[in-house]
């Protein structure tokens, strides 16, 4: 049994809704380019969203500037995803959002004037810890109750619409607002840099010349709901979250296995978990990150779950950018559209098939099968992975 | 006693907090990413070519150029002494 | 959560009290003092070497505990892992930032690698060789509760024992922190880490049951929101033993502890709490139930009910 999907929201470097993103998606358009709000920062590109605080913030309402980005992304997309729904004493709403940086951006303008000693303002501490991004979200919006935040480096997004069905199936909430939401820093930008993994070139996923990621922002958000909240909400599904894993690969603190073990169990685990067969599966939206060792060890998971009959995948982080915690949320988004519009997104800058797996993604847009189950998948650091299954609501 | 090489194994057990570690225990030519030697791993092979630039100046912009250069502190020392000759 | 019954079969704890490996510390814990320091075990017989040089404090505190518990109950392996955190790796988070901000050239990526969240978590699945679900929860003074309410999911979904706990880890810059923005703690800042085995069968190994666990953000009346997680539990506050709260104290309950002062203030304190309410269950006999009220930030409720097993 699965769980209802009644409402979505996005922002990211390809658009600051679910239509513009959509809209870049089909016209192929990446978000990934020079940065132009984050400044003082050595990558020289990223898919920024494109909007500054200042921004974000009057579009919101959001008086304080005691907000992080990450808050604002979230909110924006949350905003979105909760569309006209009201407040309600009988359902019980919850919240789960998905960070992994939380207010970092607000936190190194703090540590750069505390080391310099150039009057740090402490204020803008209150915003750093991640259950803060989460419940400024959750005051905006007026949900009270159930609030939760995930952070398991790239796979948190994923791991929130993953928990918020389960606590809808256990009967512990009627409605909860899921997603992820992460802001390009500095931090990231020089930590993916000190792990050499991030290219200065624009990323080129599953390609045998890959040479590793360029780093995204944004967020996802998606509103489920069980049975009693739709009787009362009267909202039609738009599809289902209907299958969902999360596994440990347990071979090293970065590096994926060279077997994939924790993503073919988290794949495998999640389409059994979802009742269809492997050949239902009509897309893979796949992690790749663009890095050698992840679109390697993804491959090699594909090819020991579905043997020589992998369904037409692809990376859509060429678009974005890898927006860490907010990927598998944003993902989720589009594989929900990819229902939705009948579409296979192409995986942007590839040309040569990986040697050692041989596999080639979907380069060019497809508009012409029907897309009815979609897997999605979010693997990351501490070899925590995580697939979801999203199927055509009947 | 060669210098650099002596040199080159405080840095490592610095870099690398290799703790239980001295300077004896390392033979020039242990291989630091076996098993049987060190046992490192790939996120030492990164703070290795820290190392390199940090106290040698050196850099290596490509990590698989430092599988050759990282078998042990007679490759390292090898490595190090080619650069600054070319 | 009126389902099956829940039992905590193994519990262990790192904190700046007598608490590792010392079964029944509950009966003669006094207040922690501002001049207690952290309380480490002999690491190394714990933790491999080659994993061990790396780790901060958070991270070796954790491993440990968990270790200790899988130990102590017996088991082989836990069918997840589930972590919860107030405020992550700080001491590696800071290291990270610190050089992001002052090195020129080329950056050491450890202290990056260990700052997420979920380091504890992965290198608790890394050490014990562990595939299964693997969460990081991070709710401020409410992560402990959140991951102890995914793990009650997962025996609910038909695991048997969960590995759970939660961990923060005190850095200096803290304490100017607090100081800075005037907020009044009460008590010294520490370290701490608890983690639990949590399974769905009452076995010999048994300390408490695990009655039931709520979950509150943005609360509006905390008194209202006790009495009725009591009332759907068959309890008023006239019948709980013990309540060791963070906050306030339960009116009409027969006894109040402040948690807070045994073990100094961290985001995930309610941990220690938990352990000790364990602890004291096995200890004392006249002890039937005790409530964990959390109100460490006002505006977040945490409600933990542990009652006794008969033997």
């Amino acid at each position: 049994m699965g769980v209802s999907i009644t409402g979505i929201g996005v922002v990211s470097a390809i658009g600051m809704s679910v239509e513009e993103n959509l809209r870049s998606l089909r016209e192929s358009k990446s978000g990934i380019g020079p940065l132009h709000y984050l400044q003082g920062t050595k990558a020289s590109r990223a898919g920024e969203v494109k909007a500054s605080n200042d921004d974000l913030r009057r579009a919101l309402g959001v008086s304080t500037e005691y907000v992080s980005r990450t808050s604002l992304l979230g909110l924006q997309a949350a905003r979105e995803a909760w569309g006209d729904n009201k407040r309600s004493g009988v359902i019980r709403t919850g919240l789960i959002s998905a960070t992994s940086v939380g207010g970092m951006d607000r936190s190194e303008v703090f540590y750069k004037d505390y080391l310099s000693q150039n009057k740090p303002d402490y204020q803008l501490l209150t915003t750093h810890d991640s259950g803060s991004t989460t419940e400024r979200i959750a005051r905006e919006l007026g949900i009270t109750g159930y609030i939760n935040t995930l952070s398991t480096a790239c796979s948190s997004g994923a791991n929130a619409i993953m928990l918020g069905a389960r606590l809808i199936l256990q009967g512990t909430l009627d409605r909860v607002l899921v997603g992820g939401t992460d802001a390009l820093s500095g931090f990231t930008i020089d930590g993916f840099r000190s792990l050499m993994i991030y290219d200065e070139q624009w990323c080129r996923p599953f390609d045998e010349s890959r040479a590793g990621l360029n780093l995204g922002e944004g967020a996802g958000f998606l509103l489920l709901e069980g049975e009693k909240s739709l009787e009362l909400t009267g909202n039609v599904p738009v599809c289902q979250v209907s299958g969902w894993a999360n596994a440990a690969d347990a071979y090293h603190q970065t590096a994926s296995s060279p077997d994939g073990k924790g993503a073919t169990l988290a794949i495998e685990n999640a389409i059994r978990r979802a009742g269809i067969g492997l050949g239902d599966i009509s897309y893979v939206n796949a992690h790749g990150t663009g890095t050698k060792n992840n679109d390697h060890s993804e491959s090699v998971a594909l090819k020991n779950v579905f043997g020589d009959h992998i369904p037409p995948f692809s990376s859509t982080k060429a678009f974005t950018g890898h927006t860490l915690a907010a990927a598998g949320a944003i993902e989720a988004v589009f594989s929900v559209l990819a229902i939705q519009q009948n579409l296979i997104y192409p995986n942007l800058n590839y040309q040569t098939p990986i040697a050692e797996t041989g596999l080639a993604p979907v380069a060019q847009l497809n508009t012409a099968v029907p897309v009815n189950a979609v897997l999605s998948n979010s693997f990351g650091f501490g070899g925590n992975n995580s697939s979801l299954v999203f199927t055509r609501y009947e | 006693m060669d210098s650099l090489k002596e040199d080159l194994k405080k840095q490592i057990i610095e870099q690398l907090n290799l703790e239980d570690l001295t300077v004896a225990d390392i033979a020039d030519d242990a291989l630091l990413f076996n098993d049987q030697g060190l046992g490192l791993d790939s996120i030492d092979a990164l703070e290795l070519i820290v190392l390199l630039e940090k106290y040698h100046g050196i850099q290596l912009v490509n990590p698989e150029e430092g599988k050759e250069a990282f078998k042990s502190v007679d490759t390292m020392a090898a490595y190090i002494r080619k650069r600054k000759a070319a | 959560m009126n389902k099956t019954a829940l039992y905590i079969t193994a519990a262990s704890t790192v904190s700046h009290q007598p608490t590792f490996g010392n079964a029944g510390f509950s009966a003669a814990l006094g207040p922690v003092g501002a001049d207690h320091a952290l309380i480490s075990p002999d690491y190394k017989a714990y933790i491999e070497a080659g994993l061990l040089r790396r780790m901060s404090k958070i991270l070796r505190m954790s491993v440990a505990c968990s270790k200790e518990c899988i130990a102590q109950a017996g088991i082989g392996q836990p069918d997840a892992i589930v972590v919860g955190t107030g405020l992550g790796c700080l001491q590696d988070t800071e290291k990270f930032l610190n050089t992001s901000l002052t090195v020129e050239g080329l950056l050491p990526p450890t202290s990056f690698i260990q700052s997420t969240h979920n380091t504890m978590a992965g290198q608790i699945s890394l050490s014990i060789g562990n595939h299964g679900y693997n969460m990081t929860h991070t709710q401020n003074t409410l992560s402990f509760e959140h991951a102890l309410l995914d793990a009650s999911l997962l025996l609910h979904e038909g695991d048997r024992n969960v590995l759970v706990g939660a961990a923060d880890e005190h850095i200096d810059i803290l304490d100017d922190i607090t100081g800075q923005l005037a907020f009044e703690t009460g008590a010294a800042l520490t370290s701490g880490a608890s983690f639990f085995i949590l399974s769905s069968e009452n076995t010999a190994y048994t300390m408490a049951e695990l009655a039931d666990v709520h979950v509150v953000g943005g609360v509006a009346g905390i008194q209202e929101e006790t009495d009725a997680f009591l009332g759907r539990n068959g309890l008023a506050t006239k019948d709980v033993d013990l309540v060791l709260f963070a906050g306030n104290p339960v009116d009409g309950a027969l006894k109040n502890v402040p948690y807070l002062a045994l073990s100094g203030v961290y985001a995930t304190a309610s941990a220690f709490a938990l352990h000790y309410a364990a602890d004291l269950l096995q200890a004392d006999r006249g002890v039937r139930n005790v409530l964990i009220c959390n109100a460490l930030r006002e505006s977040n409720l945490g409600l933990t009910l542990l009652r006794t097993v008969e033997a």
